[in-house]
């Protein structure tokens, strides 16, 4: 009885340690060996996401995404290396001696080529040469070749070598565009030849990116770049930019750049192309600013546009300067309507001291001047305001007609558009609404961004406007029977402490039709040589456009 | 000493027919493997060409080749702007 026992609590030892053991590998050391396992039999992957489109307001995908291959060969599987090497140089356009080099190698997989078109890939698949494979990829397309370069920015590469997008839409909403990214374990047979994907679970699918739809036109996006190329040329102008919004919602119809780049291509371009100048660079705006200085004074009640300028005789001296008008003629008590008519800098001045420093700086405040817009690009700057305690008079007074204080394109366009808009300011918006992959649409509502002036102001501003348009100097380009308000710009560039005078920047700033309007836009001309006055540069540019936006609007004559 | 030999047959039989069964089935579903492949690539080819015909659609559509394509074939850009204004109802019908 007790050999039987002593045999039974032997084997039950046994069975014990045999149960601890297999828990301790099965329960323990579960993970472990399920991962060495794993690198035995496959390796982990990574799934790329597909980057998501860019598409214009009437769904025209501006950046889509094509098919590309990556080039690799084998060396080991090459059997005729000269005949390889001469057939991919032809096919590539790569040097013959830098592929044989390559195929030289002692390695399974040398990569020679990387975003070879689908056609070229059939030239060479057709060689059947052995030892060369292909990895299919995705990378940027523009159908529209380098149109609104300079808006949506471009994508290259991170430090980790994934797709990132730079500048513009794509830099901005670089991380809806690109996606998550996936894993999965390729599983491979004995020989290493893969077999099948097993991914581990839903989630490490990762998820393509989203497309983003945007305000911007494509029709009138081209009709804008066209005109703008053509006056850059006529005018010799160093370069240019444009942008029309709807100043009802803040939606960014068109925007372009000159000088631009090409996406594509992009190292190929000097960084400074890059930005996009119209958000990105800092410019004492001349005479386009004056109206937004006279409609603080017309809102505090402090001039009406039949007041009269006391000053308007001559030269105004302020602070030990001398201040003249743009052509130094004069018009003698003139009213505040024909002080913006002559873009008069001495009536501005009068305006300036009239409103006085707590207002200008409290309405250059009101109209953002000095703060981001919060538009949805990348590479937004805003000035910086002097405090209160800094200004001197005369800086007060330059402030009147746009010397002396710097601004963005874009915080003048959209404080300017307060004044089509009835009074109320709106953030400049390029996007319209996001879709994600599953199809599900996000519209981005309109933004206010504040009310500078009364909507009495913006009706009486704009009636001033209109007047500026018909009898200033940018009448001879004006379109007739239609009824636009707008500002000409001539502003001098401050070099080394002074001012060059033989350089200028020429602007043109305005909305149409002026009791309710479809569009604002401002034209800007840098350093235009064959004119240098914004009446004569900018102005036709402003105008041409106009006529087309008309016409596509199908907006018939008022007058 | 028969029921056992009952029970003995119908496992037999069961075992006999399981095995039968799986041979069939299995002989079925041998090649599905290879047209699922053959499937799975036909959707990648698929997948492929439509990409690559949405790229020539894309290339095609875009208004740099239009306008280049119609002046190529003679038009010109009209510089006359018609429009038509919005009729004015003269009576309202109650």
């Amino acid at each position: 009885m007790i050999r039987y026992r002593i045999v039974l609590c032997f084997f039950t030892l046994i069975f014990g340690v045999i149960i601890l053991r297999l828990f301790y590998w099965q329960v323990v050391k579960a993970d472990e060996l399920s991962s060495m396992g794993q690198t035995q039999y496959g390796q982990s992957i990574k799934i790329e996401p597909i980057r998501g489109e860019i598409e214009t307001s009437d769904g025209f995908p501006i950046a889509a995404n094509k098919i590309s291959y990556l080039v690799y060969v084998n060396p080991k599987e090459v059997k005729e290396k000269e005949r390889t090497a001469k057939v991919l140089s032809e096919r590539l356009s790569i040097d013959q001696a830098s592929i044989s080099g390559q195929l030289a190698q002692d390695l399974f997989w040398v990569p020679i080529a990387r975003g070879v078109d689908s056609e070229v890939k059939k030239e060479i698949d057709g060689e059947k040469i052995p030892g060369v494979g292909f990895e299919q990829e995705f990378e940027r397309y523009y159908p529209e070749a380098s149109m609104s370069a300079n808006l949506l920015g471009f994508v290259g590469r991170d430090e980790q070598g994934n797709s990132k997008g730079y500048f513009g839409v794509e830099g901005y909403y670089d991380r809806l565009l690109r996606g998550k990214q996936g894993s999965a374990v390729q599983i491979h047979d004995a020989l290493g030849r893969p077999i099948l994907a097993r991914v581990d679970n839903d989630k490490s699918f990762g998820t393509d990116g989203s497309s983003v739809v945007l305000n911007i036109n494509r029709s009138i996006q081209f009709i804008a770049e066209k005109k703008l190329k053509e006056g850059i040329e006529r005018y010799g102008a160093t370069g240019g930019m444009v942008a029309i919004m709807d100043p009802k919602t803040g939606a960014i119809i068109a925007m372009a750049n000159f000088p631009s780049f090409d996406q594509k291509n992009y190292q190929n371009y000097s960084d400074d192309l890059y930005k996009n100048t119209f958000i990105s660079n800092l410019y004492e705006p001349g005479s386009t600013f004056k109206p937004l200085v006279m409609s603080a004074a017309f809102n505090e009640k402090l001039l009406k546009p039949s007041s009269r300028c006391p000053n308007c005789s001559g030269p105004v001296t302020v602070g030990g300067y001398d201040l003249h008008t743009w052509d130094d003629k004069y018009f003698p008590n003139s009213t505040m309507l024909e002080v913006i008519q002559h873009s008069d800098n001495t009536g501005m001045v009068y305006t300036a001291q009239k409103l006085g420093l707590d207002n200008m700086v409290s309405y250059i405040d009101k109209y953002g001047i000095g703060k981001t817009t919060g538009i949805d690009l990348e590479g937004e700057v805003a000035p910086i305001i002097k405090p209160k305690d800094s200004w001197y008079a005369v800086d007060l007074a330059t402030t009147g007609f746009g010397q002396g204080i710097s601004v963005t394109p874009i915080e003048l366009l959209t404080a300017f558009a307060s004044i089509a808009n009835k009074g109320v300011m709106m953030e400049p918006h390029v996007v319209s609404s996001v879709r994600d992959e599953n199809g599900k649409v996000t519209k981005i509502p309109p933004k206010v961004l504040g009310r500078p002036i009364s909507e009495a102001t913006a009706e009486i501003m704009t009636e001033v406007l209109v007047n500026a348009v018909n009898k200033g100097e940018a009448q001879w380009a004006r379109i007739k029977g239609y009824r636009i308000a707008g500002k000409t710009g001539t502003a001098s560039i401050p070099v080394e402490g002074h001012y060059d005078p033989t350089k200028t920047i020429a602007s043109f700033i305005g909305f149409a039709p002026a009791q309710d309007p479809k569009f604002i836009m401002f034209v800007i001309l840098d350093r235009p040589t064959a004119r240098i006055y914004g009446a004569e540069t900018a102005a036709p540019i402003f105008f041409g456009i106009a006529q087309d936006l008309f016409t596509y609007y199908g907006i018939p004559p008022e007058e | 000493m028969r029921k056992p030999a009952l029970i003995l047959s119908i496992l037999v039989l069961i075992i006999v027919g399981l095995v039968v069964a799986r041979a069939i089935i299995s002989n079925r579903i041998s090649t599905s493997g290879l047209a699922l492949g053959q499937a799975q690539d036909e959707l990648v080819r698929y997948k492929t060409e439509n990409v690559i015909i949405k790229e020539r659609i894309l290339a095609l559509s875009s208004l740099n080749y239009v306008s280049s394509a119609a002046a190529s074939t003679g038009f010109v850009e009209s510089k006359t702007n018609f429009a038509v204004a919005p009729a004015h109802a003269i009576a309202v019908a109650r």
